[in-house]
């Protein structure tokens, strides 16, 4: 007992000590900080690209892309898309109104709304303005059973002339939202839905054009990739056609029959000359190619000061000097536009009709490219 | 194998025809008993005065002693007692002796300090010892982890049954500076370079003494020992006799915050008796089950090479996350090039593309934890037996066998999961008080052991390959560009495009995943992720101590050794596909002591040379000296050198690690096999700087230490402190080290920039810099009341100024702080003890080949009270580690470690 006694004279030391170890025993921490984590603005902030259509002028179009089923995408803030937005009055312009929208089916509705979308932010500093332009997937894929990713693509442009997405100019630019960009423009961009040989194929003032497409393409099958045809009718092409109308074609055979063949002659007989032993395979291809350029220009995108571009015969030639092209504005848009041929004497004129395809004559779009007519022959050599 | 052992036996029997039978004729018999609890002690040494006959008392304190003719003196002796002396004229009845106990402190004797019996306070350099008696009293649960207390020495904890040891700085779970020798043996296995004290050596119960020597010790125990050696000797079964048990019953993971709260079992038991004076043996079992510690550490880490750093990002806000303890997410690639590869296929994607590839767009594949990929269980299994005879009255045989086999994780290039890992260590020595012989062999065996970082990334290959037109990336690399198309924002793009390339990715623990995974595992390196490693170590040594002869002028000891290794991993490992991989090593030394002054200045200067077949010969001396100022008070000087030849790994390693790199062997033949002369290798801190330099390779030599070391040991007081303080200089040359070299695939260095167009290899060279350390610490031990004890120490280790960019995997806290109150005994009967201890270390800044990152600082609380019951030999004990359950790591990739609280019951524990 005694010696617990004294033991026990020794507890509240103990105790002290034991005390002390705990207040030394603050937290023990595992690991340090791994920094920060990225945040987003949370749903619902002002302004969204969804709620800029809440604009009094702005009624068509956010009828038709709640019809499209968009305006959930367009209030996401954490989706990101450039908006190209004609107002009423650009609606209007363009033939459409609320009944219009209110009468066309959804799916038509929808590939309208979906080809006014990119999927990023496009502001007007980001495009380029040197030729051509760049092309930006929309959201409108023309064909979701070949591939997913499948997209028709729009080409802003800006110069000092102008902005245009397509040949449609941009009247007000970058409208901010926290989702993104809108930019408001003068008529609404169609999406295009045929093929660039859709239109040759069937217009007839293009059949002389055509004629020679196929002598061109002779011993090549038409869905042969390296076909003319092929080209013109594959999805994955991205084309300018400086498409020479029946009559140039008839002043260049013509001529070079030293006027055997009359300019006036019936159509037929400059087909049948096109596929006649007078000329062959290989002239008839060198001249249709280089007719064709392999990238997309509009006729706003042709510059003010004369530049020479490479066509699709630079491909087998790559020395060759190209064509050399030309506009003239009157303000934001195209009077006149010239392309010309090395071996030609003068410059071909692009007949300007900016009328949506099959009615015009310039800035015809096609999923795969577009058509500018023109009046001369160019001739490469 | 076979025929060695026949070399031993043949040498045993020509020791056998020394002896020489003496008539006994009287038999003395008696008990031995503490003179204040009346107790019976144990394991008593008797012996007759002035002799080396004698005996030891059973574990019911009984001895009996043949003498040639009465009277005799006898002397009882043991630790924590007065030595006594007791004259037997009669032998008809029992003789019952009191034994005084003694707390005095500073008393032991130490043997590892000078390879001969010296008093710890007299020891030339700085020594620690922790005795059975000290493990019994602990709160420890895993007797290793009472060196965790001690000044100087930091514990690298892997797993639960995986704990290293380090003193003096490079800290890891494989520390290549440090030896640990069990009886006698290296520890170290010798193919996976870490020591396996803690997963396969000694049981607790057999465990008598424990002698760290911090600081460079390899004059004497040869390479290996720059940092410090770990002496653990067992007990003799002549001396420790009787049946023991020890079962701890545990609980962890209380709270359930990596695991579900989970039982942890350790039952030993040791059985050991002598039969006559001439035989003894033991057998000795230990069994560890619990679930293991888990490393959870899910930050990122941005690896390049073998070195990276911690940086912001988790898996679902960094694309190429490379989770610290998250496991197959290493395999990492730019899907630039399977957008590059849509945009040719679709050119009215082109542009978009372009935009979204201005720069490199990394993607790994989504990992696994190490909860779904490594086994809960560890499991530990030890078995240890021993043969001893004497073959006279001063040579004793012993044949010793250990074996273990464990489930465990270790931490090196990569988590490497251990399981069944076996190895043997088997052991024939011949002891006289001045020589010994002894030949051991250690048998490595890793058993299933898979590399968890391999077998995740095989794993994920093995359900969906990362490369081709229908793989995981190419997949990834569509559903990114398919909803980047959809407007979403980057991080959602790459979280969604993740969704969809890991649809039908194995959950972890379906029968799915435990298909592919069992398959990968059990396919060896390189196709699978298992190592396979037989590698074995052959070693003979002897040392004699000429004292007896040359003690009038000096004590002279002589010894010497002979190593061989044999690699043996099939090409999973080291460079031996072809075959096995011999490497001999021999040394030698010898160690010259004479006191001064009334032996009040004790100099001793001791000298070794060993040579490896694979490096130039190598000399190590020491110079030591004790001056005794006053009664119990000593200083101590010494000038150590060490040196290590690199490791088998160092030397022969030839594996492919996780990040994408190669490691390869120091050893000029790995140059010309890897082309280096055809095909240059650039440094990787030249590429990243952009101007890629070819290193030039020098001879690689063994690394070396060279130690300055001053000390003060001393009681005070009236003999209830002690005072043990000490300071030291380190200077390290040829310091073994990794170089990060790349190397063109294309032989064009204009692809060194690109990952996947380049090899990376870790190549071990020494490192022209040299590294210098110092530190100093300070111990008291003070028994102020009774058999109450408080112990504190403080310590601390800095590494010296390195040039910007050099790794020294230093890896070391720059302060550590550790209390303690104890008493063995107290209250009725004494029968209470208790042990509350105290640790802090500070943060510091963890560099490894697996993980570098910061470690915060630590403080724990381990706690044991105990109760003896009366009359029964029994012991009760309640404790608990990390009494407080505050998660804490030591090491980078390392597990968090949580509370343990055990209760525990021992019989028969001495």
């Amino acid at each position: 007992m005694f010696q617990i006694n004294k033991n026990l004279k020794l507890l509240p030391a103990i105790f002290l000590f034991l005390v002390s170890f705990f207040m030394f025993t603050s937290c023990n921490k595992e690991f340090d900080k791994a920094g920060g984590e990225i945040t987003f603005p949370p749903n619902g902030t002002t302004p969204t690209l969804a709620t800029l259509l809440d604009a009094s002028d702005m009624t068509i179009l956010k009828a038709a892309v709640t019809k499209a089923g968009l305006l959930p995408s367009l209030s996401n803030t954490s989706l990101r898309f450039t908006l190209f937005a004609p107002n009423d009055a650009a609606m209007t312009s363009s033939g459409i109104s609320l009944a219009v929208i209110n009468a066309l089916s959804v799916s038509t509705v929808t590939s309208l709304m979906q080809y006014h979308v990119v999927p990023q932010v496009v502001s007007t500093a980001s495009i380029p303005t040197t030729f051509p332009n760049l092309q930006y997937p929309t959201l409108l894929n023309p064909a979701p059973a070949l591939s997913a990713l499948l997209r028709l693509t729009t080409f802003p442009s800006r110069r000092a002339n102008g902005i245009w997405v397509n040949n449609i100019p941009i009247t007000v630019p970058d409208i901010q939202a926290v989702n993104g960009v809108m930019h408001k423009v003068a008529l609404v961009v169609s999406p295009p839905s045929r093929y660039v040989y859709d239109r040759i194929n069937t217009d007839a003032d293009l059949s002389i054009f055509k004629a020679a497409i196929i002598r061109a393409d002779e011993g090549l099958a038409p869905t042969s990739p390296t076909s003319i045809i092929g080209v013109m009718n594959n999805i994955g092409a991205n084309l300018t056609v400086y498409a020479p109308s029946n009559q140039a074609f008839k002043n260049l055979i013509s001529a070079l029959t030293m006027g055997m063949i009359p300019t006036n002659a019936p159509d037929a007989t400059y087909i049948s000359f096109l596929a006649s032993n007078n000329v062959t395979t290989q002239t008839v291809r060198g001249i249709v190619v280089y007719h064709i350029t392999l990238s997309r220009a509009f006729t706003n995108n042709i510059p003010i000061t004369a530049l020479s571009i490479p066509t699709f015969l630079n491909l087998g030639i790559p020395s060759h000097p190209g064509i050399t092209i030309a506009s003239t504005f009157t303000g934001p848009s195209v009077s006149a536009a010239t392309v010309k041929g090395v071996a030609n004497a003068t410059a071909s004129n692009i007949a300007i009709n900016p009328t949506p395809d099959p009615a015009g004559t310039s800035d015809q779009h096609f999923l795969n490219g577009v058509i500018h007519k023109i009046d001369q022959v160019l001739l490469p050599q | 194998m076979r025929k060695r052992y026949n070399v031993f036996a043949a040498f045993i029997i020509s020791c056998m025809s020394f002896i020489t039978a003496n008539a006994q004729t009287v038999t003395i018999s008696g008990t031995v008993t503490n003179n204040t609890s009346k107790e019976i002690v144990p394991a008593v040494s008797v012996v007759v005065k002035g002799t080396s006959k004698g005996t030891y008392t059973n574990s019911n304190g009984e001895f009996t002693l043949k003498v040639n003719k009465l009277p005799v003196v006898l002397t009882f002796s043991s630790i924590g007692f007065d030595s006594q002396d007791i004259t037997v004229s009669d032998a008809s009845k029992s003789i019952e002796v009191d034994i005084k106990v003694n707390n005095a402190l500073g008393q032991e004797v130490v043997i590892a300090a000078t390879r001969a019996p010296s008093k710890i306070l007299e020891s030339p350099i700085t020594i620690e010892r922790i005795t059975n008696a000290d493990i019994k009293n602990s709160p420890a649960s895993n007797y290793y982890e009472i060196l965790g207390n001690v000044k100087g020495v930091d514990l690298t904890t892997s797993s639960l049954t995986f704990k290293t040891v380090s003193t003096r700085g490079f800290n890891g779970s494989g520390n290549l500076r440090f030896n640990q020798i069990v009886d006698g043996m290296d520890n170290q296995a010798p193919g996976l370079n870490f020591s396996v004290g803690s997963v396969i050596g000694l049981t607790e119960l057999d465990v008598e003494s424990m002698e760290l020597l911090p600081g460079a010790s390899s004059a004497l125990y040869g390479p290996g020992g720059m940092n410090g050696t770990l002496i653990i000797n067992s007990k003799n079964p002549f001396k420790f006799q009787g049946f023991s048990f020890l079962a701890k019953t545990g609980i962890m993971h209380t709270d359930q915050k990596y695991r579900n709260a989970s039982p942890y079992y350790n039952w030993s038991a040791r059985l050991a008796k002598a039969i006559g004076n001439k035989f003894a043996f033991k057998l000795n079992m230990e069994l560890v089950k619990a679930n293991d510690l888990l490393a959870a550490d899910d930050r990122n880490f941005a690896r390049t090479g073998t070195t990276g750093k911690i940086v912001p990002g988790s898996r679902t806000s960094d694309p190429n996350y490379n989770g610290v303890n998250i496991y197959g997410d290493e395999t990492s690639a730019d899907i630039r090039a399977v957008l590059s590869g849509i945009a040719a296929q679709a050119p009215f994607l082109a542009p978009f593309i372009a935009t979204l590839s201005a720069n490199p767009i990394n993607v790994s594949r989504t990992g696994y934890k190490e909860i779904d990929i490594v086994d809960p269980e560890t499991l530990n299994y030890k078995i240890a037996g021993a043969l001893h005879y004497k073959l006279t009255s001063k040579i004793e045989a012993i044949f010793s066998g250990y074996w273990g086999t464990g489930k465990s994780v270790y931490t090196g290039s990569d988590r490497y999961a251990l399981k069944g890992l076996k190895m043997g260590q088997y052991k024939l020595e011949l002891n006289h008080p001045n020589w010994f012989l002894r030949g051991y062999t250690t048998q490595e065996n890793a058993g299933e052991t898979y590399n968890s970082t391999v077998a995740t990334q095989l794993f994920n290959e093995a359900w969906k390959p990362s490369p081709g037109s229908t793989g995981w990336f190419a997949q990834y690399g569509q559903a990114y560009l398919s909803s980047k198309l959809a407007g979403a924002i980057d991080i959602d793009a790459h979280n969604q495009a993740r969704a969809i390339a890991d649809i039908g990715r194995p959950v972890p623990g379906s029968q799915q995943f435990k298909t592919i995974f069992n398959d990968v595992i059990s396919k060896p390196i390189p196709k699978g992720g298992k190592f396979i490693d037989q590698t074995d170590l052959y070693n003979y040594e002897g040392q004699y101590n000429l004292s007896h002869i040359t003690g009038s002028f000096a004590d002279v000891l002589v010894g010497a050794n002979y190593k061989k290794y044999v690699l043996n991993s099939r090409g999973t490992l080291f460079a031996d596909s072809a075959g096995t991989i011999g490497i001999s090593e021999f040394g030698a030394y010898v160690q010259v002591s004479k006191g001064f002054a009334q032996n009040k200045i004790k100099l001793s200067v001791s000298g070794r040379y060993d040579k490896n077949e694979n490096f130039s010969g190598k000399f190590t001396p020491r110079a030591t000296m004790v001056i005794n100022v006053a009664k119990n008070n000593n200083l101590r000087f010494s000038y150590q050198t060490a040196y290590r030849f690199p490791s088998t790994q160092n030397q022969w390693i030839n594996l492919a690690v996780g990040g994408g790199t190669r490691l390869i062997g120091g050893l000029p033949t790995f140059r010309d096999f890897y082309k280096f002369n055809t095909n240059p290798v650039y440094s990787l801190e030249s590429v990243i700087g952009g101007s890629p330099k070819t290193p030039t390779f020098s001879e690689f030599k063994p690394e070396s230490v060279k130690s300055y070391e001053a000390g003060y040991k001393g009681l005070i007081a009236n003999g209830k402190l002690l005072i043990d303080l000490y300071g030291y200089l380190g200077n390290y040359t040829d310091f073994i080290s990794s170089m990060v070299l790349l190397q063109a695939n294309s032989g064009n260095p204009a692809d060194l920039a690109d990952p996947s167009k380049r090899t990376a290899y870790s190549v071990s060279v020494n490192a022209p810099q040299k590294v210098k350390t110092s530190g100093y610490g300070l111990g008291i031990d003070y028994r102020f009341y009774k058999k109450f004890s408080f112990t504190s120490n403080f310590s601390s280790d800095i590494l010296g100024d390195l040039p910007v960019g050099f790794v020294s995997y230093f890896n070391t806290p720059k302060y550590r702080f550790n209390i303690g109150l104890s008493n063995n005994g107290f209250g009725k009967d004494q029968a209470f003890g208790f042990n509350i201890a105290y640790k802090w270390q500070d943060k510091f800044f963890y560099q490894g080949t697996f993980i570098t990152g910061n470690i915060e600082a630590v403080q724990t609380v381990d706690a044991q009270i105990s109760y003896k019951i009366p009359l029964s030999k029994s012991q009760l004990r309640i404790g608990a580690n990390n009494l407080l359950n505050q998660y804490y790591r030591n090491a980078a990739g390392n597990p968090s470690i949580g509370g343990l609280y055990y209760v525990s019951y021992g019989y028969n524990i001495f």
